[in-house]
């Protein structure tokens, strides 16, 4: 029997506390892997609309851009004997996102050397999962967009699959139709599988960037609803905004695909609902306030903040039909280009957002009205994304400022207790 | 119960409701023991007297040990049989697991208890000094885990001027039914224990808050709790409302400030099972010598709720079970080492297939930590803080706000030891704070 005079040691070095079965002994099921493969599931939604509008060459990216951010993540473990922790699963989820901005006509080398970029630049030069200064999904497409030319990868006219030949059809055989109203019911043009339009937000740009001082403007010719205003003309009607038939990247078109999905996302409480509002709040709030630029008398240029209100059509329009047409021309800037997918897809990414709830909804407002600013005055090809990537590099400013404050500390303290 | 709504708290989570096993058993004698070794209070054996020889025979309730200095325990037999030699045991403190000595009881029998104190007295008479006489005299411990004495949990509240005593019914964690059980079957004691405390403290508000999915139960204890003037509360299961600072910030509004205690709000917060001790010891004179116990989990064949002694071995309770024992509650409580006994702290034995062992992978941000922090401490970037190994930052990050919980490490789908390492920083902020006071204003 051990003497007790002796044994009791006052010690505060206990090897107990800090060993590595302590409490909880509860752990909730979710592990990382599940949130990578959940969110590379959601994916697979506005990827199935893309390949039903895209064509067999969108399944073809997709599955290259995986396939090849599988394989380098796999090559980077074995070169440098790295432990590969969720290495995988992340890399294939990299790849999806990846494939969901790319647009479907790109050739077979732009998805292998985004996948490269995505994952050597983006995420193994930083350490691997968890480490990421930027979404890398998103450091892929921005390599792409600058190493390869403009008629690669944002051609003046972008390919989209007439409806007859919709999911089987090559978007590589596209022709500018004479006639296109809209896609529903519109054939595909003689010899051709796809329609080349130009995308909805080059359509729009004329307005804000002052390209063309004779541009008519919102003008209506004929009676509403009917009619359109010019600017309005040549793009699809809302509904196919929506539902995705408009030129853009794979998985950025259909907005209705995107938003279930995210949603999705948001009841699984991997994004917070405050992320993608705040993030289309200031987008909308930009394209509502920022002006536009329209043909004045005598040639002049005449610029208009509030376009939302639809002032400048105030001698020529009932009042109500002005703020019906400011109404369409704001969301038609919102759903024209890769908002969507970036509020719900891009800009959530765990590693690449700040933590708190109060950061998140700054960062998503930085990203939107960035990206809005962009896309309306600057001729940039994916405003969004070079936003969300912009706003990432502020992530670890955010996270050391936003500080919530703690059960019991005071808000405003000169002097400060721990 | 009370038509008076309560506020809530930020982050917590839904804890799935594992009480279903041991909640509707009553509570049993245990099956028969072989020996008790009661552990002696205070640190060492030049604090404790012994009144027993080793080898002599003793009755139920009979002194063993009384304090050499003031203030301390003393120690009763809650079974007759023979006194052993000393020994160590390891007996759970806040601070997990520690040697203590202890004193073997041998072939324990179980006769009527004999009074330690004169059964007779009217405490509803008695005025505020002779009640704190009488429970100063006793060896009445705290059964929340803090440890220490009732009398000097009474004394420090009493300096603190508590307005308000809370006796905290909300069992929060799973597999937990031993307050619940001593509420059904013993639920007036308890509420005439509050009375008690209430009356020795002179808090002027007295609060009982339970489980609102139990209240159907309790219903017994309406008219008692009207007799003393004690409100009623029934609060969601939400955890961690059970912990003390989140109890008080939800029924008081106020928040306990970082590192303090809620003493300092002038609110004191005592647990049933104190509260039926200290009823136990002040009217009827009889010295606590056993406790409501749980004994739950998948890897028992015996399970459900039991009297159990004080000095009794853990081992020997869970029938030998292999694998892992827990020490109260699955999401707070500690590892039981192979000489472990029973104490007033002891809440619950779990033997549960604990989800552990899984590598733990980089953190991927989530930020689920922080969402769920009921303390609201931006868990993902203490996190970072621990790795870096920077103090300060944690300090300014107001660490010392954590009520450990365990949520943290619960819901991180990298397997984190989250709470593990936010401990690790507060207590090095504690220890910063100690040893530079000047310091740590700034």
């Amino acid at each position: 029997m051990p003497d007790p005079t002796t044994d009791i040691l006052p010690d505060a070095t206990s090897p107990e506390r800090f060993s590595a079965f302590a409490a909880p002994f509860l752990r909730a099921p979710e592990g990382a892997r599940t949130v990578f493969l959940v969110t590379a599931c959601a994916c697979a939604g506005p990827l199935a609309a893309g390949v039903a509008l895209f064509g067999w060459r969108a399944l073809a990216v997709t599955a290259l851009s995986v396939l090849s951010c599988a394989a380098i993540e796999k090559a980077y473990y074995r070169v440098t004997r790295a432990p590969a922790m969720l290495g995988r699963s992340h890399a294939c989820l990299t790849g999806l996102l990846l494939a969901m901005t790319l647009p479907a006509f790109v050739p077979w080398y732009v998805p292998i050397i985004a996948a490269t970029f995505a994952i050597l630049v983006g995420k193994a030069v930083f350490g691997g999962v968890g480490h990421f200064l930027w979404q890398p999904a998103l450091v892929g497409r921005l390599a792409v967009a600058v190493l390869f030319p403009a008629t690669v990868m944002n051609p003046s006219a972008w390919p989209l699959l007439a409806q007859n030949k919709a999911i089987f059809g090559d978007v590589a055989q596209a022709k500018r139709p004479a006639v296109y109203r809209q896609w529903r019911g519109t054939p595909a043009p003689q010899g051709a599988d796809a329609f080349a339009l130009p995308h909805p937000t080059t359509e729009l740009s004329p307005l804000t960037r002052g390209a063309e001082p004779a541009y008519s403007g919102l003008v209506f010719p004929g009676d509403w609803p009917r009619a359109k205003p010019t600017a309005l003309a040549a793009l699809p009607p809302i509904g196919e905004m929506l539902y995705g038939a408009r030129p853009g990247g794979i998985g950025e078109t259909c907005i209705i695909l995107i938003l279930v999905a995210g949603l999705y996302l948001v009841y699984r409480n991997y994004v917070k609902w405050q992320l993608p509002l705040a993030m289309l709040a200031g987008a909308w709030a930009v394209a509502a306030v920022a002006p536009i630029q329209l043909a004045g008398p005598n040639n002049t240029v005449e610029t208009v903040w509030w376009p939302l209100l639809g002032q400048h059509l105030a001698g020529r329009l009932d009042p109500d039909l002005c703020v019906q047409v400011g109404f369409t021309y704001v969301n038609y800037q919102l759903l024209g280009g890769e908002l969507f997918l970036a509020a719900f897809f891009l800009a959530p990414e765990m590693t690449t957002r700040p933590v708190t709830t109060g950061g998140q909804v700054l960062f998503a407002l930085g990203c939107g009205v960035l990206g809005m600013l962009l896309q309306l005055y600057f001729e940039t090809p994916i405003p969004f994304y070079l936003a969300v990537l912009a706003m990432n590099t502020a992530v670890p400013t955010i996270d050391a400022l936003w500080r919530p404050r703690v059960l019991g500390a005071r808000r405003f303290a000169f002097f400060r207790r721990a | 119960m009370s038509p008076r709504r309560y506020g809530s708290f930020a982050g917590g989570i839904d804890l799935p409701d594992e009480k279903l096993g041991t909640l509707d058993e009553p509570i049993r004698a245990p099956v028969r023991l072989e020996r008790l070794r009661i552990p002696l209070p205070g640190r060492s054996l030049a604090e404790v007297r012994l009144s027993v020889r080793p080898g002599q025979y003793v009755s139920a309730g009979q002194l063993l040990a009384s304090p050499a200095g003031a203030g301390g325990l003393a120690v009763h037999a809650p079974y007759a049989g023979k006194a052993g030699g000393l020994c160590v045991v390891q007996t759970a403190g806040s601070d997990g697991f520690a040697p203590s000595a202890a004193l073997e009881l041998l072939e324990p029998a179980d006769p009527p208890a004999l009074h330690a104190l004169s059964p007779v007295f009217d405490w509803r008479a008695a005025d505020r000094a002779t009640l704190l006489a009488r429970i100063a005299e006793g060896a009445v411990p705290l059964h929340d885990g803090r440890g220490g004495s009732l009398s000097r949990f009474v004394e420090r509240a009493q300096q603190a001027n508590c307005h308000t005593l809370v006796a905290n019914a909300l069992e929060s964690q799973p597999y937990l039914t031993a307050d619940h059980r001593l509420l059904v079957e013993h639920g007036a004691d308890v509420i005439r224990g509050l009375a008690i405390l209430a009356r020795a403290i002179g808090a002027r508000e007295v609060i009982l808050a339970a489980d609102r999915r139990r209240t159907g139960e309790y219903r017994e204890l309406v008219g008692p709790a009207r007799m003393y003037q004690i409100a009623r509360v029934a609060l969601p299961h939400k955890y961690p409302v059970g912990a003390a600072n989140v109890l008080v910030k939800v029924l008081t509004g106020r928040e306990v400030p970082p590192g303090g205690s809620a003493l300092g709000l002038g609110v004191a917060v005592v647990d049933p099972a104190t509260c039926f001790a200290a009823y136990r010891w002040t009217a009827c004179g009889v010295a606590p010598s056993a406790r409501v116990v749980t004994l739950a989990g998948e890897r028992l064949k015996i399970r459900g709720n039991f009297w159990v002694p004080v000095g009794a071995s853990v081992a020997e309770l869970t029938g030998g079970t292999d694998g892992p024992v827990l020490h109260g509650g699955p999401m707070t409580g500690l590892r039981c080492p192979p000489d472990a006994v029973v104490t007033a702290a002891t809440g619950a034995l779990l033997a549960i297939n604990a989800a552990q062992a899984a590598p733990s992978t980089p953190c991927i941000r989530c930020g689920w930590c922080t969402d769920h922090c009921p303390a609201r401490l931006n868990v993902a970037v203490l996190n970072d803080v621990f790795e870096l190994g920077l103090v300060q930052r944690a300090r300014r990050m107001g660490v010392a706000a954590c009520v450990e919980c365990g949520v943290c490490s619960y819901v991180c789908p990298s397997r984190l030891p989250l709470s593990q390492r936010v401990r690790q920083l507060r207590r090095a902020v504690t220890d910063l704070n100690d040893a530079m006071p000047l310091f740590a204003e700034s």
